[in-house]
């Protein structure tokens, strides 16, 4: 029983290959943390995950479900996308932009996809969005546009917004990076709590404390490989691959 | 002076009354144009090669070609060739050109506005579960919308002034009555009024549009 398996998944763009079979499976409730130096596949990884990017070849199961079985680009997985669409919706994703509808507010940016995926009433996705975003330390900002914002404000909206579809599991990538070090922490801290309160989650991330604290294992990716993966004391007190070395020496 | 000002008094009834007809063209063939536009733009960046291949084609086509000789095809040439699409109204075949031609180029500003939102909007959307054209409606389009306004007007504007041309099929425009009244009365001094007349409209819509464009910004 595992939450997200991936079998020889590969990717390339034109002739660059980015991806080189990833093999990897996730259990229900486990915090996995990313790492890996900047063009290592992190971002590709998670995007082919939930179809944001469309992998060369390999296999991709979510819940146990085979969602794709690829072979020179092609899906060999029949589905409707009915059900196809509703297992993605088992993923929510956190992007290092934040990627927050500009023209909404932080309460419309949350209520959006429950009502029109879902068909939530409007009364039941305003209850739900205004208790995530108390949740998250925003029940004072309800109608305030992205705009106006902090970077913190503004990720922490995100992260409400992709939790109001009720996923199973939450993919991060790098959803600290864009952030001015003081609002780095309130970001942390809310996605520290969704751990605790048993969220499968994917998190490509530089924040190696945070990984330390909170990550049940953690992954090297360097140059399209998974080059060695562990629990976090292991790979940050005994990194068995002169590249880890390298890389956390350069990032801790 | 005293001469010339009543002399041009005397054509203002004339001369507004052909600016009703400037109008009525720039107005619905606009319009007419804007909604045939958002599907030009569409279909040109839908994913469907073959619709691409046609949107993009007709625009270039439109845009490529002087709008006069498409008023001249419309008119003159298409009887010709079908003659069940003689089209006897004059103004109905300066609204169709204009119509044509506007859309063309309403698309393409359509087409950028749209291209011009941050890719990472439609991969929020996506991610959240919205299909494609749930996220263009409800995530992409509004956002768009408010980049097309001002070149939209712009537009506009410039459609206003080129309805001029109309004059050449013998469509009582503005411009058209004013080289009426200037050769029966040998007088070039209607050009005046006519011109002012030009500028005050556009500065009209110019104005409003500007009004409209601040109240649209509100959440940036
Ligand atoms: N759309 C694309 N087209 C072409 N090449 C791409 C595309 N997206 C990513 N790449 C390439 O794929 C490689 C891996 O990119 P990816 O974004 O997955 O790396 P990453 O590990 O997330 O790096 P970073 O830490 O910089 O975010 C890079 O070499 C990148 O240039
Ligand atoms: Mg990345």
């Amino acid at each position: 029983m595992s939450i997200i398996k991936t079998e020889n998944v590969c990717k390339s763009f034109g002739t660059v290959e980015v991806l080189k079979n990833i093999n990897l499976t996730v259990e229900p409730g486990e915090v996995v943390v990313i790492i890996g130096p900047s063009g290592a596949g992190k971002s590709t990884y998670l995007r082919s995950l939930n179809r944001l990017e469309k992998n060369t070849s390999g296999k991709i199961w979510i819940d146990d479900i085979l969602m794709e079985d690829r072979v020179n680009g092609k899906n060999l997985v029949k589905m409707n996308s009915k059900e196809r669409a509703e297992i993605l919706l088992e993923m929510g994703m956190v992007f290092q932009r934040f990627n927050l509808f500009p023209h909404k507010t932080a309460l419309q940016n949350v209520m959006l996809a429950p009502m029109n995926v879902k068909g939530v009433s409007e009364k039941d996705a305003r209850a739900k969005a205004t208790e995530l975003l108390e949740r998250v330390g925003l029940g004072d900002k309800l109608d305030s546009y992205p705009s106006k914002l902090s970077g913190g404000q503004q990720q922490r909206v995100a992260i409400a917004r992709a939790l109001a579809m009720d996923p199973k599991i939450m993919l991060f990538d790098e959803p600290t990076s864009a952030l001015d070090p003081e609002l780095v922490g309130d970001v942390l801290n809310v996605m520290k709590q969704l751990a605790e309160d048993g969220m499968t989650m994917l998190v490509v991330t530089h924040e190696m404390g945070f990984a330390r604290e909170v990550a049940d294992r953690v992954i090297f990716m360097y140059d399209g490989v998974i080059l060695e993966e562990g629990a976090p004391e292991e790979i940050f007190t005994n990194p068995k691959h002169e590249r880890t070395r390298q890389f956390l020496q350069s990032v801790l | 002076m005293m001469e010339s000002i009543n002399k041009i008094i005397g054509w203002m009834p004339a001369l507004i009354q052909s600016t009703g007809v400037t109008l009525a063209l720039s107005v619905t063939s606009v319009a007419a144009a804007l909604v045939f536009a958002v599907f030009l733009a569409l279909g040109k960046i839908s994913r469907n090669a073959v619709i691409s291949k046609i949107c993009g084609g007709y625009i270039f086509f439109f845009r490529g070609t002087p709008l006069l000789m498409q008023l001249f095809f419309i008119y003159y040439t298409m009887p010709q060739l079908v003659p069940a699409l003689n089209i006897q109204s004059r103004f109905f075949a300066a609204w169709l050109a204009f119509t044509l031609n506007v859309a063309a180029y309403l698309a393409e500003i359509i087409r950028a506005a749209i291209q011009s939102i941050d890719k990472g909007q439609m991969e929020a959307a996506r991610a959240l579960g919205l299909t494609r054209s749930q996220a263009m409606r409800l995530v992409i389009i509004p956002q768009a919308y408010r980049r097309m306004i001002p070149p939209i007007c712009n537009e506009f504007v410039m459609v206003l002034k080129d309805t001029s041309l109309v004059s050449i099929i013998a469509l009582t425009d503005l411009t058209y009555q004013t080289k009426i009244i200037a050769s029966n009365k040998a007088s070039a001094l209607v050009y005046i009024p006519a011109m002012l007349i030009y500028l005050v409209i556009t500065g009209v819509f110019t104005f409003i549009f500007n009004r409209l464009e601040k109240k649209l910004s509100i959440y940036e």
